[in-house]
């Protein structure tokens, strides 16, 4: 194309190079838009333009609409096959294609010339992304993908770092009032980090932390308390030291230094750095933390291998953030430990019946391959239980196992010293043959009854000597021995202010067994299969503080595919996963600034310090932190370690570093606030309110805090001070913060309802307080995507895998009768079908003659031999695949006119519209503008009103 | 009723609780300081907990039965308080939680360590006044 020559522009623009995508884009000098097309080819592309009356949302659209909907059956009944359905010729008419989107309002958008209104969401929204432009798929943002504004201030920022120094932060201010929401815009880098020259010796991009490791709600931070507190934002960060990588993403391991010379500070052991400076011709480093002057060792400079002198500079820990370390004996307390698995399954009736038991013991068998176990070290023991223990002597070299039954729960002990928890390599031929008839072994089992906690007990005292992952699986609520639960659910407690009482534990005997676990270093993960019941809120303690993970699945039947499929992945993708044993993880921060809070699951050991008795992959912490004295630095460190074993048995500590500006500005405060990471801390922030005081409380909390923010900012940076205004101003990085809170406040966990079983909110607890934030961003926020009318190479392999449809703003509006839509929020998929869906559409995804056969619930998609099937299972494929996570969502189908609990379910996920007693978005922005209006008065505005509750 | 015994039961029970809340008061600081870590800290302080509250409990009690309206009535609102707690069920230290509470455990701490200390002086001088008052008699 001629992309690569500079075209001929219309007045008042110009062409900026992009070094990234290596090609033109295009900036109107006055507006501050920037786009990929050139501006002139836009102007020409639209002949016809019908001019929209400026901020009207009602009627006009939806005659658009109708119009577009009656044309769209039209085109796809006519459609030929290459040209996708209902997609009008690609470039020639993008008008079209689009037009049909209607427009939410357009109050805070800017005009450029040869554009209405209308075209220029359009570009922001899809065109420079999907015509004529090679991009990265839609898991993968890139810098195009930012917002016109954002990237202009990217293109200051690296001006101001490139050429004239240091340059105030450019503070964008929105109008949240009539500001259409880009969903992509959620996908965009956090705020860019702008430390002062010289503050890092390496200049590798991967010097600071990546932020899918470690990110911080504010990326400059301020050097006093007060000003912090003037801002009003939440200051954290949000940690996944131990995160998978995805060979998609380019990821790349981190590097690991292996020659056991690990320099540290004397006074304050902070790990050597990118940041430290080199003193005294080289001889000494002083701490960029506590400021100390160390002696460098001479190793370092010496490459052991060769046995000759190396090149500092080279090393791994002076150019990468992330790092790990091969630690020496001194950083373990006792030999490496081998990776332990106990398996704990449940084979009483209803779990036999279920099928949960062949399931389970068919994914393990499949598993045993993938089960960490490259030095023949794994061990491995199997537990079934129902009203009794059934232990099992694998001894090696035999093929057959032997069971043996032990019927006292109040003391569980073990019914012999040796062959029950077993080398796998050498037990293997008989663990096969266990796992391979157990189902079949209970397979005419009546025994009703859960002897859970024994169970887990039994495990304890074989894992306890060397620690260790119970994987326990059950389907049934706790009902004999030790840990015994009642069944408290009760109806009329739910949507009330006791319903927070549900989601306490009954028992304290979960937190209690926990203890014991953490510090024998054993890990719980737990698989609750139940039908009915399965106190989900006392059950998920043990998780919590072992650092395991608590699955759900609700009603599991495995004569459904999909149920045996979610359940076999996710258990296969957990026994895969390496693990890292008997860990700690502390945090260290420079002088000044102090850990006050951690939310995640582990057991708090010391005042930094966290214990996880096995760092599960993809878990995230997050850590509140505070200003103590004024930071007098120019910018802070803040390092966290995790030390660790392999599951190859090397001792290993994983270095994630972070330096962050600071800054006596209020502005800087704010254009560098992290919205992804703020909403990921309140996430945490609002559960636990949940459980400590009601639900109720929590929402208000969150409310609270994002009219305080609200308000703090109008107060601080806008003209209207603390007056009345019209407006409901944000900075531009912030500006997706509100949706992201009301996602929140409207989340399964929070949402005021009498509907939600407590199972469910629990549920949805635990993964508000472990999902990283690649999960839990569309988790609050869903992804929605139209699949009937979408661009012809969505679907199709680009360059960075499928490409994915441009994601929709979160509203009904965006549902057309006739249309087939996609929302899923990564735990849930929904394929939503509208009444009017044309015939040969239905034909051509599920495989049946018309609409009317089409059956609403859970699916699995059929492939079938044409372009759009093929295009619309890719998107399904790809949405499971592209984070980094151990879930199977389920898909379900969903028909419009379909059974009310399933359609409010998948509609629960348009977060924008009003649903009984949640408010719309543009409700909720009266009520926060009201609120930030009222607060008229200083600085002390609205905080001490009614005593309102407070994060 | 209530001659000088009672008051040096009282003096040497003062005395027994002061010492209590020193020993957990130094038990937080070396949590903070992490010479000890959460499960033993709330193991050891678990023991204490109740015994505390029932010898001021009986305390209380004796005061009541010997007619001491006003030292009865003094300590009165304590003993509810500690009853709450155990009612409520949260009188335990919890390992998993005590970091967070850690403030609000020390300024109970403190409270109560000021309240015995009054007291002790206190009873220690209604003990004096008694034996001047037996010995006059
Ligand atoms: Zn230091």
């Amino acid at each position: 194309m001629s992309d690569q020559q500079q075209p001929q522009l219309p007045p008042g623009w110009q062409a900026t190079w992009d070094q990234n995508a290596q090609r033109y884009y295009f900036v109107h000098i006055e507006s501050g838009t920037t786009q990929w097309e050139p501006p002139v080819a836009v102007a020409e592309q639209q002949p016809v333009t019908s001019p929209l009356p400026a901020g009207g949302p009602g009627g006009v659209h939806h005659a658009r609409r109708r119009q577009y909907a009656a044309g769209q059956t039209q085109a796809y009944l006519g459609a030929d096959a290459g040209m996708g359905y209902g997609q009008p010729p690609a470039q020639g008419a993008p008008g079209d294609g689009y037009g049909q989107a209607p427009v939410g309002q357009q109050g805070a958008q800017l005009f450029t010339p040869g554009l209405e209104g209308d075209q220029q969401l359009q570009l922001q929204q899809g065109q420079p992304q999907y015509y004529g432009q090679p991009q990265p798929g839609y898991a993968d943002a890139g810098k195009p993908q930012h917002g016109p504004v954002d990237q202009l201030v990217n293109q200051f920022g690296q001006m101001g770092m490139g050429q004239q120094g240091q340059k105030p932060f450019q503070l964008h201010t929105v109008n949240l009032v009539g500001m259409p929401i880009d969903p992509r815009e959620l996908l965009a880098d956090p705020p860019e980090m702008r430390l002062p020259p010289g503050a890092c010796i390496s200049n590798n991009p991967m010097a600071n932390a990546d932020p899918s490791y470690q990110r911080c709600t504010l990326n400059a931070i301020p050097t006093t308390h007060s000003l912090l507190n003037k801002s009003r934002l939440p200051f954290a960060i949000i940690l996944t030291p131990y995160r998978s990588l995805k060979e998609t993403d380019d990821d790349l391991a981190p590097p690991v230094v292996s020659d056991t010379v690990i320099v540290r500070c004397r006074r304050c052991r902070t790990y050597i750095n990118p940041y430290v400076t080199f003193t005294d011709g080289g001889n000494r480093w002083k701490c960029c933390m506590c400021g100390l002057a160390n002696d460098v060792p001479q190793l370092f400079d010496w490459d052991q291998q060769r046995g000759q002198p190396a090149d500092r500079w080279a090393r791994p820990e002076l150019n990468y953030s992330t790092v790990e370390f091969i630690a020496p004996s001194e950083y373990m307390v006792r030999p490496p430990q081998p990776p332990v698995y106990i398996f704990l399954i449940d084979v009483s009736y209803a779990a036999v019946q279920s099928g949960m038991v062949a399931t389970a013991t068919r994914t393990i068998l499949e598993s045993l391959d993938r089960l960490p176990n490259i030095d023949d070290r794994t061990k491995v023991a199997v537990i079934a239980y129902d009203v009794a223990l059934h232990f099992f002597s694998l001894p090696p070299g035999s093929t057959e196992s032997n069971m043996l039954v032990v019927g006292d729960l109040d003391d569980v002990f073990l019914p012999q010293p040796t062959d029950i928890l077993v080398n796998l390599t050498e037990s293997r031929a008989p663990l096969e043959a266990l796992l391979g008839k157990l189902s079949d072994m209970f397979k005419d089992n009546h025994a009703v009854g859960s002897a859970f906690g024994p169970a887990l007990q039994a495990g304890y005292k074989l894992a306890s000597p060397t620690g260790g992952k119970i994987i326990a699986l059950s389907a049934n609520l706790p009902s004999l021995g030790p840990g015994a639960l009642k069944n408290r659910e009760d109806p009329k407690l739910l949507g009330t202010s006791q319903e927070s009482k549900l989601l306490q534990p009954q028992s304290s005997f979960y937190k209690t067994f926990a203890i014991e676990c953490s510090r024998s270093q054993v890990s719980v993960d737990i698989f609750l299969t139940g039908s009915g019941y399965s106190d989900v809120a006392t059950v998920s303690g043990l998780p919590r503080y072992t650092s395991g993970q608590t699955y759900f699945y609700p009603s599991f039947n495995a004569s459904r595919s999909e149920d045996a499929m979610k359940l076999a992945h996710e258990l296969s993708t957990l026994l895969a996963s390496p693990i890292g044993l008997e860990a700690v993880i502390r945090v260290r921060a420079s002088r000044g600034l102090r850990m006050s809070q951690f939310h995640g699951n582990f057991f708090v050991r010391s005042t930094d310090l966290l214990a996880l008795p096995a760092v599960p992959w993809d878990q995230s912490y997050a850590i509140e932190m505070q200003i103590e004295e004024t930071l007098n630095q120019p910018f802070v460190v803040i390092q966290t370690a995790v030390l660790h074993t392999t599951s190859f048995g090397e001792r290993r500590i994983r270095v994630v570093t972070q330096a962050i500006p600071t800054t006596q500005n209020i502005s800087e405060v704010y254009a560098s606030a992290d919205q992804i990471a703020i909403a990921t801390l309140l996430a945490n922030k609002a559960v636990e309110r949940c459980l400590s005081n009601k639900i109720e409380d929590a929402r208000d909390a969150v409310m609270n805090k994002m009219s305080d923010i609200l308000g703090a900012f109008k107060t601080n940076m806008t003209a209207a001070g603390s007056g009345a205004s019209a407006q409901l101003s944000i900075c531009d990085n912030l500006k997706l913060l509100p949706i992201l809170l009301l996602g929140l406040m409207k989340h399964v966990g929070l949402r005021h309802s009498s509907q939600i079983p407590s199972d469910l909110r629990s549920y949805a607890h635990c993964l508000l307080t472990t999902l990283p934030s690649q999960l839990l961003i569309p988790y609050i926020h869903p992804c929605f995507y139209s699949l009937h009318n979408m661009p012809p190479e969505c679907g199709t392999i680009g360059e960075n895998g499928v490409i994915m449809p441009p994601p929709l703003p979160l509203t009904s509006e965006r549902l057309e009768r006739h249309g087939l839509y996609l929302i899923e929020d990564g735990q849930t998929m929904f394929l939503w079908i509208g009444r009017d869906a044309v015939g040969q559409l239905v034909q051509d995804v599920f495989d049946l003659p018309a609409y009317d056969q089409l059956r609403g619930g859970k699916a699995t998609l059929p492939i079938l031999d044409n372009p759009f099937s093929q295009r619309v299972n890719a998107v399904i494929n790809k949405t499971r695949e592209m984070r980094r996570t151990p879930y199977w969502p389920h898909l379900y189908v969903v028909k419009e006119d379909g059974e009310p609990p399933l359609r409010l379910w998948a509609l629960s996920g348009l977060i924008m519209d009003r649903a009984d007693q949640t408010p719309s978005y543009v409700q909720y922005l009266t009520q926060l503008k009201d609120r930030v209006s009222q607060g008229a008065g200083g600085d002390s505005w609205y905080s001490e009103l009614n005593g309102a509750v407070r994060m | 009723m209530g001659g000088w015994w009672l008051f040096l039961f009282a003096v040497l029970g003062a005395a027994a609780l002061l010492f209590t809340m020193v020993f957990f008061i130094i038990m937080f600081s070396d949590l903070e300081c992490d010479y000890i870590n959460p499960i033993d800290l709330c193991n050891k302080l678990n023991q204490f907990v109740l015994p505390e509250m029932i010898a001021h409990a009986i305390l209380t009690v004796l005061f009541l039965l010997c007619g001491q309206w006003f030292t009865f009535l003094l300590n009165v609102p304590l003993v509810l308080y500690n009853a709450n707690k155990v009612n409520k069920k949260n009188h335990m230290y919890d390992a998993t939680e005590i970091f967070r509470t850690l403030g609000g455990h020390k300024r109970e701490c403190f409270f109560k360590l000021g309240f015995y200390l009054l007291s002790f002086f206190y009873y220690l001088y209604r003990m004096i006044l008694a034996l001047i008052q037996e010995s006059e008699r």
